[in-house]
């Protein structure tokens, strides 16, 4: 007698598989985030990567926003090690990703930028060191991708576009099933509509859930379309981590005359004045009813260009 | 590891090279040199070119992105370079012998005799524990330690040579048939050679983790 009938449930074995799935299912969803980083801390001589976490749980898609120099790349290399952390604690799949560093980078995918490395040669040699790595490799996935980005084995780095090189980065790092993907700036030097194809891609390798995909971007458009959630850093400090439709719904982009911004000045996160009155950027539960402002919700750029507009207003002059 | 030799032999390691190994090797054949300065071309061709290259090729972010840990890719560069060494002593060593067989002269110099190889050895181990560590401080700077290796190099070759021929009780280190003795510092060469390599990942291993890429 099998066990699952020894056991008196009344339920057949492919009940039970499916049973555990659901199990399973449920452990990495609600238990297990994909991604958490805990109190990141990097000090240079002139910049200070500032107490950066956030979490990021399985079948979602992160985008991490913020201008150029607010800390994206440095963040992501302190994930993966190749900057060493002053502080902090990066748990991939449950895991502490320092005392796993090998088995962990077997289910990470990531790119900084397009391919900038060994450009004289063919990537199809290129690609043959690559897949030796790792144990997951799948070269049916890799001739997909190869073939449904168009891409020649036989060219070599220095002739592909930049557009190109990033596709070809992202076929590295899809064909390996990585369940983690980090992608520092994978659309930027794309035109519109590769980088629409390159979102819609997105969308389809997180829809069976097993999947995330954290991307750093200042094209804030691509996450209008694509993002769950955004983790917004300036200054080496996060600012917001938070659902999409959270964060636009938290703030609102109040328009008024110059005599309304007497009392409200302080309230608002930044302000810019201009002829006609002013422009702002303001939490939603500072915003009193029947103030008689114009109100209306805000786009992430604007809530990137507003908060950028603060922290500026924090620093001191340099000399 | 064997991966990242694999890497580090199909992409970093020019093909080049090797035929110039067999060069350098038979400059053994040369009369009455200095036979030292034969196995010291790597040191100024080969060594400082897979570097350079490498940091035209971008090659260690490439590294580090693979899923490996970025003190193997210290280790594989290490033994890709005392590979290289290796290959360097073998082939050098093959000329050595012909040498011994078809002159029957004595040279101005140390003979390229089985003392000469483990001092040969030891050269390799003095270039590697200086080179290596002082290139992974920074990961991208190969000139200074290029040179100050090359030096101290330089320096112990001159002083094994002249100290073989100065010093009487070293004398039987000459020549190329005074096996016994020979032997023992081929021995006392290639543990050290073996020593200071460990010494040189270590260190540099450690150094490279705290670089920031």
């Amino acid at each position: 007698m099998e066990f699952w009938q020894f056991s008196g449930l009344g339920i057949d074995r492919d009940e039970l598989i499916v049973y555990i799935q659901y199990a399973q299912y449920i452990r990495k969803g609600i238990v297990m985030s994909i991604l958490t980083v805990e109190g990141l801390h990097k000090r240079y001589p002139t910049f200070h990567l500032d107490d950066v976490s956030f979490a990021l749980e399985p079948g979602y898609i992160m985008g991490f926003i913020g201008a150029n120099g607010a800390g994206k790349t440095t963040t992501l290399k302190c994930i993966l090690n190749l900057v060493q952390k002053d502080a902090g604690k990066v748990t991939i799949l449950g895991k502490d990703f320092s005392e796993n560093e090998m088995s962990l980078k077997q289910e990470i995918g990531f790119m900084f930028g397009g391919v900038d490395y060994y450009e004289k040669i063919k990537i199809k040699k290129i690609t043959d060191v690559v897949r030796r790595f790792y144990s997951h490799w799948d070269d049916d996935l890799y001739r997909g991708y190869m073939k449904r980005f168009s891409l020649d084995e036989n060219k070599r780095v220095e002739e592909l576009s930049s557009g190109m090189r990033i596709k070809y980065s992202l076929t590295l790092a899809l064909s390996h099933h990585a369940r983690l993907l980090l992608l520092d700036e994978p659309t930027s030097g794309l035109d519109p509509v590769a980088r629409d194809n390159l979102l819609e891609l997105f969308q389809e390798l997180i829809e069976d859930g097993e999947r995330s995909i954290l991307f750093s971007t200042h094209i804030t458009s691509d996450l209008e379309k694509c993002a769950d959630y955004i983790t917004y850093i300036e200054n080496g400090r996060i600012i917001e981590s938070r659902a999409k439709d959270d964060l636009i719904a938290a703030y609102r982009l109040v328009k008024g005359t110059k005599d309304q911004l007497q009392g409200l000045a302080p309230k608002m996160v930044a302000y810019k004045v201009n002829a006609f009155g002013f422009t702002g950027l303001m939490r939603t539960d500072e915003l009193s009813k029947n103030s008689g402002l114009s109100v209306e919700p805000p786009t992430l750029e604007e809530i990137m260009i507003y908060h950028a507009k603060k922290e500026a207003n924090y620093e001191k002059p340099a000399v | 590891m064997k991966n990242l030799l694999y890497k580090e032999l199909r992409l970093s390691i020019h093909p080049l090279f090797y035929p110039l190994l067999l060069v350098c090797g038979a400059l053994l054949m040369i009369p009455k040199w200095i036979f030292f300065l034969a196995l010291m071309y790597i040191f100024f061709i080969v060594v400082p070119n897979i570097f350079t290259m490498g940091k035209a090729q971008n090659d260690i972010l490439f590294s580090v992105m693979l899923p490996v840990r970025k003190r193997d890719v210290v280790k594989s560069r290490v033994m890709s370079i005392v590979l290289v060494e290796l290959l360097q002593l073998l082939i050098a060593a093959a000329f050595a012998l012909l040498h011994a067989v078809l002159y029957h002269q004595k040279n101005f110099l140390m003979d390229p005799n089985l003392a000469f190889f483990g001092f040969a050895f030891v050269m390799y181990g003095v270039f590697n524990i200086i080179f290596f560590p002082m290139f992974y401080k920074t990961a991208y700077k190969v000139g200074i330690p290029a040179i100050v290796a090359i030096a101290a190099a330089l320096l112990f070759a001159t002083a094994v040579e002249f100290a073989v021929l100065a010093i009487p009780a070293l004398r039987e280190l000459d020549g190329m048939w005074n096996v016994g003795a020979q032997l023992w510092v081929l021995a006392g060469g290639i543990v050290l050679f073996v020593l200071l390599n460990m010494l040189a990942y270590r260190i540099s291993a450690r150094r490279f983790e705290r670089v920031d890429l």
